[in-house]
């Protein structure tokens, strides 16, 4: 067995798949700050699943911000993990948007699932989990939460600003001069897939589209980036463990190919 | 590692630098003393013609990339941003505003003369006329009209220039009862375009596989050229740089042992976090070229010293029409055998980061060289985040190398 960690800003992913590629069983733990002991609980809780000891795994390749603190045999960068998840599940797919707790991206694949391009957002969190997590803290509502009550909403809000900072005191308004809090709600997902559609703009935009990343579990931000794009998004099953699938596909090539 | 091990030189002659910046700074303050001029500049105001005249100059900017990178700068933008100036600001302006408001009492002697050549920069003025405000100092202002021809560098746009280099001669004069004397402007001209002359030649070299000077040696090796154009100390250091590089060469000696991607840097360094050319060159990535390197050194023709210093103001890369600047990025582009392109969009230099897309295009679209644009600040490191830059660095190379 292979396995993949991918140790994100907000969840630390393990996957752990056979030597076809196959997804054996899966994890999602919380980061927290250590992503040492974020990784071993997310395995551990994946090995329980199928049953299996450290013993049966070959080789583990470790990604996402804290891929350098996990035990494994070596590392990859988000980017091509995200590209060979996806284009193992979708080969149809050319343009992957990956939303995280930290960090959005856009790539464009090959026919052959190889990276032709890619931007991420700048340092600043809007477009990313974080400005969802943020607001939600602020209108006390769980992240799950949000999307039921997007559904509800018949006119939502236009929020100007980009600015985690300053949206958090725009929503603050808003409530306090009697908007409902679904239309805010509505409003805040159109903001995040404005600012994810401009980033990827920067890339061409080629059909099929694949929606990744935590935030792709977000129906209401799903609903708010279709309409933004005009398409509707291919969503995998469990958009949130992409990553790390992408990085146990490497791990069997990397043991194949006796890297590390 | 330590960080400065991280960040050190490659070459030998790189490490004489320091002593060298440090010994411009403590004969500012020996000028000081002896009550001959200093005059506060903005760079590319032509040194060597101060130098002719007896004025010692001195750079704020220079001042703020160097406080940056010793790890000082924080201090001095919080003294500004206490004073009133937004954060939004160039940091470069910060640092020195900063500076002149908390008294003045480290490297920099107060000036007696505030110069400033707007050319590139629209920072410049303003910021000259706030030091002007809290110093009384006096100020002059030049203007270098943006340079839309190559026809421009000889033409009425370069006699307005010359004009005005006469009469910053002139109230040079009179401030300070000095007399200008053509003879030694000659000199430090000869000298000056003797340095650039050997700068430049250096900067061929780096065509060499493996690369024999990096972006550890170019960002430090640029500061003789920024503030002691003219001077035989500057001669000497490109003699002793040509020299060494040249030897590399000669060994085939590069920065990095196995050379995977030849990269081109396009911006100010980013003087905080210089230790991230170390992290491309532990992934086999060197900077084979900068066009930030290169234009700190212009040729100049002593025959014609004034006319000669004129276009070099107008010359500097920013205050060229776009497309005579991207017409010189992209032959570097095939001379240096670019493989990549880093492009640093500096919070600080809108006239620098307004235009990188264009050329990232034109770099993606006609060369099929991949970029990586990343959004930092050159001096403040308030505005950096490591992880997520290293991150893209990390994703930039890994997708490189599978290409």
């Amino acid at each position: 067995m292979y396995v993949g960690i991918d140790a994100g800003a907000s969840a630390t992913k393990a996957v752990i798949v056979n030597k076809d590629g196959e997804i054996v069983s899966y994890a999602i733990v919380p980061s927290g700050i250590n992503f040492k002991a974020s990784s071993e609980g997310a395995l551990t809780k994946a090995l329980k699943l199928s049953d299996l000891s450290l013993e049966g795994l070959l080789y583990t390749v470790s990604t996402g911000y804290g891929r350098a603190l996990v035990n494994a045999k070596s590392t990859s960068s988000e980017i091509i993990c995200i590209s060979r998840g996806i284009h193992k599940l979708f080969p149809l797919v050319r343009t992957i948007i990956d939303v995280g707790g930290q960090d959005s991206k856009a790539i464009r694949i090959a026919e052959d699932g190889r990276v032709l391009d890619f931007v991420m957002n700048d340092k600043c969190a809007a477009g990313t989990g974080r400005f969802l997590e943020v607001m939600s803290n602020i209108l006390e509502k769980p992240i799950e939460e949000l999307s039921k009550l997007h559904f509800k909403s018949s006119k939502p809000i236009k929020i100007s600003s980009t600015c985690t900072v300053f949206a958090e005191s725009e929503v603050i308004s808003q409530i306090s001069q009697g908007s409902e809090i679904e239309d805010v709600i509505a409003g805040l997902h159109e903001a995040v897939a404005e600012r994810i559609y401009n980033m990827s703009s920067r890339i061409r935009f080629e059909k099929d589209v694949a929606l990744t990343g935590g935030v792709a579990k977000n129906q209401g931000f799903v609903d708010a980036l279709s309409k933004k794009i005009k398409l509707t998004p291919t969503l995998p099953e469990e958009p949130q463990i992409i990553c790390a699938y992408g990085a146990a596909l490497a791990a069997i090539k990397r043991h194949q190919e006796g890297v590390g | 590692m330590s960080l400065q091990k991280e960040r050190s030189s490659v070459l030998q002659t790189t490490r004489k630098i320091n002593e060298l910046i440090m010994g411009h700074f403590s004969r500012a303050w020996d000028v000081k003393t002896q009550s001959k001029p200093i005059a506060w500049i903005t760079v590319f105001t032509p040194v060597e013609l101060l130098y002719a005249l007896d004025v010692y100059p001195i750079s704020p900017e220079h001042f703020g990339a160097m406080c940056s990178a010793r790890g000082l700068v924080l201090d001095y933008l919080e003294q500004a941003e206490m004073g009133g100036y937004s954060e939004n600001l160039c940091s470069y302006s910060r640092c020195g505003l900063g500076y002149t408001i908390s008294g003045m009492n480290g490297l920099m002697p107060p000036p007696d003369i505030l110069i400033t050549f707007r050319n590139s920069c629209d920072v410049y003025v303003k910021w000259w006329q706030s030091l002007h405000a809290h110093l009384g100092t006096p100020l002059f202002l030049g203007e270098a009209p943006y340079v839309l021809t190559g026809a421009d560098l000889g033409n009425y746009v370069l006699d307005y220039v010359v004009k005005q280099l006469e009469q910053l001669i002139k109230v040079i004069e009179e401030k300070f009862g000095l007399k200008f004397d053509m003879e030694k402007l000659v000199q430090t001209v000869k000298l000056s375009d003797k340095s650039s002359d050997l700068w430049l030649e250096t900067l061929k070299l780096r065509r060499s596989k493996p690369c024999p000077l990096g972006g550890r040696d170019s960002a430090s090796d640029i500061f003789p050229l920024v503030v002691m154009q003219g001077t035989d100390e500057s001669v000497k250091f490109y003699e002793a740089l040509f020299k060494e590089v040249k030897e590399k060469v000669d060994k085939k000696e590069g920065v990095i042992e196995n050379e995977r991607f030849r990269l081109l840097f396009d911006g100010i360094w980013l003087w905080h976090a210089l230790d991230l050319i170390k992290y491309f060159e532990d992934k086999g990535a060197v900077f084979v070229y900068e066009p930030y390197s290169e234009a700190w050194a212009y040729r100049l023709d002593a025959s014609k010293p004034l006319e000669s210093i004129a276009r070099k103001i107008l010359a500097m890369g920013l205050n060229l029409d776009i497309d005579l600047r991207i017409e010189s990025f992209l032959d570097s582009i095939k001379e240096f055998q670019v493989d990549a392109a880093v492009l640093f969009s500096n919070r600080s230099c809108k006239s620098w980061s307004a235009p990188q897309l264009v050329t990232a295009d034109i770099l993606s679209k006609e060369f099929n060289i991949p970029y990586l644009l990343f959004e930092a600040d050159m001096a403040d490191p308030r505005q950096y985040s490591e992880a997520q830059i290293k991150n893209r660095i990390d994703a930039f190379l890994e997708v490189l190398g599978e290409a």
